[in-house]
């Protein structure tokens, strides 16, 4: 990175803190602190909601995905709009009406203090820890890119967000989200353009190539249940999880209570509905781009430079072989690929379908090597070898322009940032609502509880960067506990799913809720096979058919 | 359930929303279809 990337980075850090910071005014209630006075346009809302969704990994990862796997993840959110109009007419007239400042404080108006004291710690534990590894993700790969320590990397992204977050409250983290998505935006187009100007061949013929390589199969129509990126798994299945994760994760159903009313909260969901599709499809085919980029400029064996230079000083002469196996069989399919664009451009539509082939056998064959480069790193690593992750930095870092690498960093970090800010400031909500309040000092003073409120956010702040810092070796323990999200997440949404039935009452709903996390565990360890986009459908239709079994057979009134 | 607003499904904002949303899903799809089967073979 040169100078002028620096600069913009050090220009987008100050702003977004000074903007943020500036926002704590009208921050003195805890109304405010929380809900911005319920004040805030549809628009904004809505922006904020799909930064608070959009993380590192998105910008980092799904570019990755996109140029080693192709525009297929897309289907994982078909469900999305679908979801967007049925919490529309249904939760959120509920929960916005019902002027509470957590969803589950919703839930013990409705059933009783056992379900929301068990769905809010629920929350606590899963957020808590997915909020660390919101910012764990991208500080392992600057750190592995640029060389930074773990901690350096955590803090560049985690004490601005903590400080904006705990100082300006809800109102911080939506207008901050707000630019941080313009930016996202922008340098996301500015990448695509990039590419397009720096092919060396039409953009028609580019696409041609990454058909040949399966990269532009987006619809796979196959019912197939292990299968994670299919159109039934991603209509039905997604459909349940954004149901779950919109209609009941505190960190996205604070930023729609927080407009000025039902309608337009209901509005700034269907606008977040209306660019996710787009905009993942612009994320995975940037990826797309990358992919046939690195067909005319040689990259890396392996992406990830910790993992090159390990295997490297453990097997020289093995990795040697590899490489030079590599760069022949990635100039045959250079050669292979110039050929299909010469053909297409001369309008020889036979040599045009026999030059594709040929360049499908040599992309294979440059697979088959990369496969092997990656068996060799996990074997000498002993730690997984996909490098998915860091396909897109290796691109910024060695071939974007001056000051556009600056850019697409500072929309890393805006993608990190804006997501692990609405979490804190929802893990704040739910600690001094549903348990601090609720149980410890049911009367205070509004003072009393905005000091608590800005402790409890720089404490869940700390226990964040704590994690992520920790992350490498806590690998598996945040494995388990997102694991562990998922069986819940269902089950959470068959609750509330539950409590707009007029004669479903809190016992069944509790016992439900626990019915349905063990029956989406069952199902986890008896068929790990199993999707885990179907355990949100699973868990949700279990509390639902259980609850309303045994509030059928309930005689006291609720 | 007393005391709980009824939901009200019919707004012009979220109807004119949802029309523009649904708008915007469909052309993407098509896109993404368009692009699968052009150059995917």
């Amino acid at each position: 990175m040169r100078a002028l990337d620096w600069v913009i980075i050090a220009i987008y850090l100050v702003y977004v803190l000074v903007d943020g910071v500036r926002r704590a005014k009208g921050t003195r209630e805890i109304e405010g602190y929380f809900l911005a006075h319920r004040s805030l346009p549809w628009w904004a809302v809505g922006l904020s909601v799909m930064a608070t969704q959009l993380s590192a990994i998105t910008l980092i990862g799904t570019t990755g995905q996109g140029a080693t796997d192709g525009l297929r993840f897309v289907q994982f959110y078909f469900g999305l709009p679908l979801a967007m109009v049925l919490l529309g007419v249904t939760l959120v007239p509920f929960l916005h009406g019902a002027r509470v400042f957590t969803a589950y404080e919703y839930l013990e108006r409705r059933f009783d203090a056992r379900t929301r004291s068990l769905t809010s710690f629920l929350f606590l534990v899963v957020r808590g820890m997915s909020c660390g590894t919101i910012i764990a993700a991208p500080a392992v790969v600057f750190s592995a890119i640029f060389g930074w320590s773990l901690l350096w990397s955590v803090a560049l992204m985690g004490i601005p967000t903590v400080i904006y977050t705990m100082i300006g409250g809800v109102q911080a983290v939506t207008w901050v989200d707000v630019k941080q998505m313009g930016l996202i935006v922008f340098a996301l187009i500015a990448v695509m353009v990039t590419l397009l100007v720096q092919l060396p061949i039409a953009p028609d013929h580019a696409l041609a190539l990454a058909g040949a390589a399966g990269r532009l199969r987006a619809f796979d129509f196959s019912f197939d249940l292990r299968n994670d990126f299919t159109f039934w798994s991603g209509l039905i299945g997604g459909t349940f999880l954004m149901l779950s994760y919109f209609g009941t994760d505190q960190s996205q159903v604070q930023r729609y209570i927080t407009a000025k009313s039902v309608d337009q909260a209901r509005s700034s969901l269907l606008m977040s509905a209306y660019w996710k599709i787009p905009l993942q499809a612009l994320v995975l085919l940037t990826g797309v781009l990358v992919f046939v980029f690195f067909v005319f400029q040689r990259p890396p064996l392996l992406f990830n430079p910790a993992q090159e230079q390990a295997v490297r000083a453990a097997e020289p002469s093995r990795y040697g072989v590899l490489d030079e196996r590599y760069r022949t069989a990635l100039q045959a399919r250079e050669t292979a690929a110039r050929a299909v664009a010469v053909a297409r451009a001369r309008g020889d539509r036979a040599a045009s379908v026999a030059g594709l082939e040929a360049f499908r056998a040599r992309e294979a064959d440059v697979g088959a090597v990369r496969a092997e480069g990656l068996a060799l790193a996990r074997r000498v690593t002993g730690t997984s070898a996909r490098d998915v992750n860091y396909v897109m930095p290796y691109f910024v870092l060695h071939f974007l322009p001056v000051g556009l690498t600056g850019l697409f960093v500072a929309a890393v970090l805006a993608a990190a940032m804006s997501a692990a800010a609405g979490e804190l400031s929802s893990l704040a909500t739910v600690t001094v609502i549903d348990f601090y309040q609720r149980w410890i000092r049911p009367e205070a003073s509004d003072a009393h509880y905005l000091l608590v409120s800005k402790a409890a956010t720089g404490f869940w702040g700390l226990f964040a960067c704590v994690v992520a810092t920790f992350a490498a070796t806590l690998g598996s323990l945040i494995v388990v506990v997102n694991r562990f999200g998922s069986f819940f997440y269902g089950s959470i949404l068959g609750v509330f799913l539950l409590a707009m039935i007029p004669r479903a009452r809190a016992t069944g709903a509790f016992v439900g809720l626990i019915a349905g996390m063990a029956a989406v565990a069952a199902v986890n360890f008896a068929t790990p096979s199993v999707s885990w986009l179907w355990h949100n459908v699973i868990g949700a239709v279990t509390v639902v058919a259980v609850g309303l079994v045994l509030s059928a057979r309930t005689i006291a009134p609720r | 359930m007393s005391g709980i607003p009824q939901p009200d499904p019919g707004s012009r904002l979220f109807r004119r929303t949802l029309l523009r949303v649904m708008a915007v899903q469909v052309a993407t799809l098509l896109f993404l279809w368009l692009l699968q089967t052009r150059y995917t073979r």
